[in-house]
């Protein structure tokens, strides 16, 4: 789960370094960005931390 | 009473929402007229003018009326006779002052001005590692304060290390020239690729060890004391994350890493002509990414590292209980906190007015608005976290002032050059409530544990910080008639360029993609072969004695966290 997480995080700020060759457009550069920053959020907050948290010390006796 | 109350709440809101509508009303103000170009630049000398004295005939200094030797042995208690014509330096004594002494002179003044404004604003900048350790060592436990101290204390030296050897020249080894502090051509190797017909700069290959590639240069060392100083802010985020549970062997790695890679990367991209700095001049996004002093390029990484560190390290014994609910675990001493934040807030000065690397020429001049900006969103961010504070908890809290005059301060470092005084004020107290609710959000939802509110106030609002240049820059500021080799002044989507906006929010995707995941990738690896985190019997005593040999405090009587009512497991 940890590198799907680091992966998610890789993808979403790859999405719009690669949009910028693919498109002129200034709104599709800036949906595809947002939409990477938010890829890139889910990798992290939920993912990685997620799977982080299955083995925090505080969930242990 | 429930009544009253309720009342001053509906109170405190209304007059904060009506200082918001008013203050953004005045944001969208129309900017005055883009701000003229530099004479020298405009007007161009007529061809058929007389032609002036040639350059290396001799002056008649007389004309200049110096003051004798005789008036001079009499002192000077009102300085009007010190600094004339006579101090001017000429090249051959013998022919005496000439044009071109003069000019040179002139040339060299404005260098000599831009190099110790920017040293100046450099050793503030150092201070500011006094600020962090007190405001660090305060919010931590009593029984934690030697080993949070050293860590504060030795990240400079570990990350000054690092950045001599490599870091200074993968940031800004391809960068040059830098015009304000006389070209440094040395520094102009940068590693590219080229990729669907752009290219990308990745890293510069000059400067390591400030000797290699011309590197042995009196500018080079202006900007590498300057350039040292904000890597070694970013790295000592980091500590106040992790501390009470980080091993200081695993600390003093890691630092070295970042010091030596992550930082400076990044700091290439943006600063030292890499492809974020070019977004504009390749793929006409505004100016490109534009990070005036950093709250991308040093509060953004160093954020992002803290939080990647804290996941890998994980919460303190006692910070939440089984079901998961967060514990509270003040600091032992506000007063430390106070106080270092008035520290940091006085070293700001140094940060933002001193990234124009310039007090002359370049419209360098713009310092003084710089610091009023700086001052400002400070102000309004403590502003800003008290009156959340007050109003969700019935008490202004200090820690979280002082976290609201921080998280103003880093937001405003990335704009600070290219925005209003009113567009600073609502930058900062954006940012002083988004510190509260970023805190929240870690402690309570996804359980990170951060004892300083550092990943909040340097990584969350460092990317509100960037994301505020692509709104509120106002296109009135002019460094030398470019930013980034685009013409004309930065301008945010509220004063007419969208575009400005979309290159930010690269830079944001770029700091949380990549940034952070290269940043965990390492940590990772320490944690692998070093081990990042002390063993608990360590930390439920405390890490002075195990970790550092001593206490901060050996006087003291430390009690255990029970008796203080702090909810172990």
């Amino acid at each position: 789960m940890k590198l799907v997480g680091i992966l998610l995080a890789l993808a979403g700020w790859l999405l719009p370094v690669v949009a910028l060759t693919l498109t002129q457009s200034l709104m599709a550069r800036f949906i595809l960005t947002v939409v990477g920053i938010m890829i890139t959020l889910i990798g992290i907050l939920a993912v990685l931390n997620k799977a982080h948290l299955q083995h925090a010390i505080w969930r242990k006796g | 009473m429930r009544f009253w109350e309720r009342r001053n709440r509906c109170l405190w809101m209304a007059v904060a929402a009506l200082l918001f509508c008013g203050l953004t009303a005045w944001a969208q103000n129309p900017a005055p007229a883009p701000a003229t170009p530099a004479p020298a630049q405009a007007t161009p000398a007529p061809a058929q003018a007389a032609p002036g004295p040639a350059m290396d005939t001799p002056l008649d200094v007389k004309a200049a009326q110096p003051p004798s030797t005789d008036e001079l042995a009499k002192g000077d208690p009102g300085g009007i006779k010190t600094g004339t014509v006579s101090d001017v330096v000429a090249a051959d004594t013998k022919k005496g002052l000439t044009l071109a002494d003069i000019v040179n002179q002139a040339g060299q003044n404005r260098i000599a001005i831009n190099f110790v404004w920017t040293l100046i604003a450099g050793f503030l900048v150092m201070f500011m590692q006094a600020g962090f350790a007190l405001v660090e060592t305060g919010l931590c436990r009593a029984k934690n304060a030697n080993h949070t101290m050293m860590m504060n204390f030795m990240v400079y030296g570990f990350g000054l290390f690092a950045f001599w050897v490599c870091g200074f020249a993968i940031q800004m080894g391809g960068g040059a020239p830098y015009s304000t502090l006389g070209v440094i051509n040395g520094l102009s190797s940068e590693y590219t690729i080229n990729l669907f017909g752009k290219t990308w700069g990745l890293f510069g290959t000059h400067g390591f060890f400030m000797t290699h590639g011309g590197a042995y240069d009196v500018g080079a060392m202006v900007m590498f004391l300057f350039q040292m100083v904000f890597m070694d802010t970013a790295l000592t985020i980091v500590t106040g994350a992790a501390a009470e549970r980080w091993k200081f062997i695993a600390f003093a790695v890691s630092s070295v890493f970042m010091g030596a890679f992550t930082y400076p990367l990044f700091a290439n991209w943006a600063w030292g002509g890499g492809w974020l700095s070019q977004l504009g001049a390749n793929f006409s996004l505004g100016h490109g990414y534009c990070d005036f002093a950093g709250s991308g390029v040093v509060h953004a990484v160093g954020g992002l590292t803290a939080l990647a560190v804290s996941l890998i390290i994980g919460p303190r014994i006692g910070k939440y209980d089984r079901s998961g609910k967060a514990n509270a675990m003040p600091g032992h001493d506000i007063v430390l906190v106070l106080t270092g934040c008035f520290i940091l807030a006085f070293g700001w000065f140094g940060f933002n007015p001193g990234s124009t690397l310039a007090a002359s020429g370049n419209g360098a001049l713009r310092i003084g608005s710089i610091a009023v900006n700086t001052m400002l969103a400070g102000c309004t961010g403590s502003f800003g976290a008290v009156l959340y504070m007050w109003m969700r908890y019935g008490k202004p809290d200090a820690s979280m002032a002082g976290n609201g005059l921080l998280a103003g301060l880093v937001a405003i470092t990335a704009p600070s050059g290219f925005v209003s005084t009113v567009g600073a004020a609502i930058i900062g107290v954006i940012a002083g409530v988004l510190v509260c609710l970023s805190v929240e959000f870690l402690e309570r939802i996804i359980r990170v544990d951060d004892p300083v509110g550092a990943i909040s106030v340097h990584g969350t609002c460092g990317l509100w910080g960037v994301i505020s240049v692509g709104f509120f820059a106002d296109g009135t500021s002019n460094y030398g008639g470019s930013w980034n080799g685009v013409n004309g002044s930065v301008t945010g989507l509220f004063y007419g360029d969208p575009s400005q906006l979309v290159a930010q929010l690269i830079g944001v995707g770029t700091l949380v993609g990549f940034v952070f995941a290269f940043s965990y990738v390492a940590n990772w690896l320490i944690d692998v072969i070093v081990g990042q985190r002390v063993p608990a019997v360590d930390e439920l005593q405390g890490l002075d004695i195990p970790e550092m040999g001593a206490l901060g405090y050996p006087e003291f009587v430390l009690r255990e966290e029970a008796e203080m009512g702090v909810a172990g497991d």
